[in-house]
């Protein structure tokens, strides 16, 4: 359970953005998690919303996606690695497909705010809601 | 109510603690326009200047903080060891102090939920040991190393030995800045960890198979388990030790000094590759 560090450090950046941005609230929240991340989604938006309360994200609409992973290799080749056969869980086959050499993650292992929506307006009626897409 | 284990309630601390730092977010300024303010993202309409937010980078550049001064500044070889509780990281640190030559000063950071019984292993042999208690946290930050820093003399110290918190995933997304990031398996968990666990071989630098000497009674096969990491985590580095004996320590041991000399030589070759993002930018 890292994912309430994440999730703090999460509300930190937006908390900044708002900040920078003179705006009083964070309405909503889109989140990339890489699936060759360390990161649980499921996890990290139960940490959210727990963590959001009483902070200027509170209202906040959480959205969670997952980015599939992107590999390079020295020799020229590159795109969605394999998922390892050897694996009891999900990882990427790390070897290229091409030249049999250790290929390394180029994106889809990381865990990105990748938007954010700020408002100064109070919140209305609507109740917050999450989605994890 | 009573916590037993460390992921139990991890929110218990922490929204206290986020919440001391939002709650002066500002008075609530009514009127004004919903604004989107997306992170500046080649595919996005968006006049940004900003970076998209790697929140995970963000945890690596704190790491890099760290190998700067401590590695840098300071001169230190610092190596991490991670792996389950039980793996047998503090018997393998404890050889590995053992084995240093006499004029090498070691210093050791140890990372444990609670209580002071490896840091004192640590210093009945010698070591500079700074005890850091993570309480709930499952793994240690780079806030969590600062604070062992603050109790070492980093101008007497050679070499910096880090021990994580027992845990098979969490450490994963925290590098803590070192050369080197051993991940300690032993024979005792079953010769199915490393299909367990790929991403967390993935992460780090080299494995390191301990409790060689009891795997046949535990039923382990060693050469599956190294096939394994070669399979997961191709071109790493794999030593098979008995740390209880003392047996293997010795290639680990050259294999950390390799590393120690290559990195004085040629940085971007030898940061650890979950502590080295920005490195090469």
């Amino acid at each position: 359970m890292h994912e309430f560090s994440i999730a703090s450090q999460i509300l930190d950046t937006a908390r900044e953005h708002a900040d920078e941005n003179d705006a009083s609230h964070v309405t909503r929240l889109e989140i990339e998690v890489g699936e060759a991340s360390h990161v649980n989604p499921e996890q990290l938006e139960t940490c959210l919303e727990a963590a959001k309360t009483n902070t200027i994200a509170a209202d906040a609409t959480v959205v969670i996606e997952t980015a599939t992973p992107h590999a390079e290799c020295d020799c020229g080749w590159s795109g969605e690695p394999d998922v390892a056969e050897n694996a009891l869980v999900y990882a990427p086959d790390l070897t290229c497909p091409a030249c049999d050499g250790r290929i390394e993650l180029a994106g889809g292992d990381s865990c990105r705010l990748m938007s954010l929506t700020v408002s100064d307006e109070e919140s209305t009626a609507d109740s917050p809601s999450t989605e994890t897409v | 109510m009573t916590y037993n284990y460390i992921h139990d309630n991890p929110l218990q601390d922490g929204i206290e603690h986020v919440i001391d730092r939002l709650v002066d977010a500002g008075q609530r300024v009514p009127v004004g326009p919903l604004r989107a303010h997306r992170f500046g993202h080649g595919d996005h309409d968006h006049d940004g200047d900003d970076a998209e937010a790697d929140i995970l980078a963000q945890f690596a550049e704190q790491a890099d903080d760290l190998h700067e001064r401590v590695v840098h500044e300071h001169g230190l070889f610092v190596a991490e060891f991670l792996g389950a509780t039980g793996a047998g990281k503090t018997r393998l640190i404890e050889r590995l102090i053992e084995q240093a030559p006499d004029e090498e000063t070691i210093g050791v950071i140890v990372g444990d939920v609670a209580g002071e019984d490896d840091a004192t292993r640590f210093r009945e042999r010698g070591a500079e040991v700074a005890n850091v208690n993570t309480g709930k946290e499952c793994h240690l930050d780079p806030e969590f190393v600062e604070r062992g820093l603050s109790e070492l003399d980093l101008d007497a110290l050679d070499t910096l030995y880090i021990e994580n918190v027992g845990n098979m995933v969490c450490p994963a997304d925290f590098p803590l800045g070192a050369q080197a990031r051993v991940l300690v398996v032993s024979t005792t968990e079953g010769d199915d960890v490393v299909r367990k666990h790929p991403m967390l071989f993935q992460a780090c630098d080299a494995t390191v198979i301990n409790k060689t000497d009891i795997a046949d009674a535990v039923g382990s096969d060693l050469d599956l388990m190294e096939s394994d990491v070669n399979d997961i985590a191709p071109e790493m580095p794999v030593f098979q030790t008995d740390a209880e004996h003392g047996d293997g320590v010795g290639d680990l041991r050259a294999f950390l000094n390799d590393r120690g000399h290559a990195h004085a030589q040629d940085h971007e070759a030898y940061v650890s590759k979950t502590a080295g993002h920005s490195h090469g930018e």
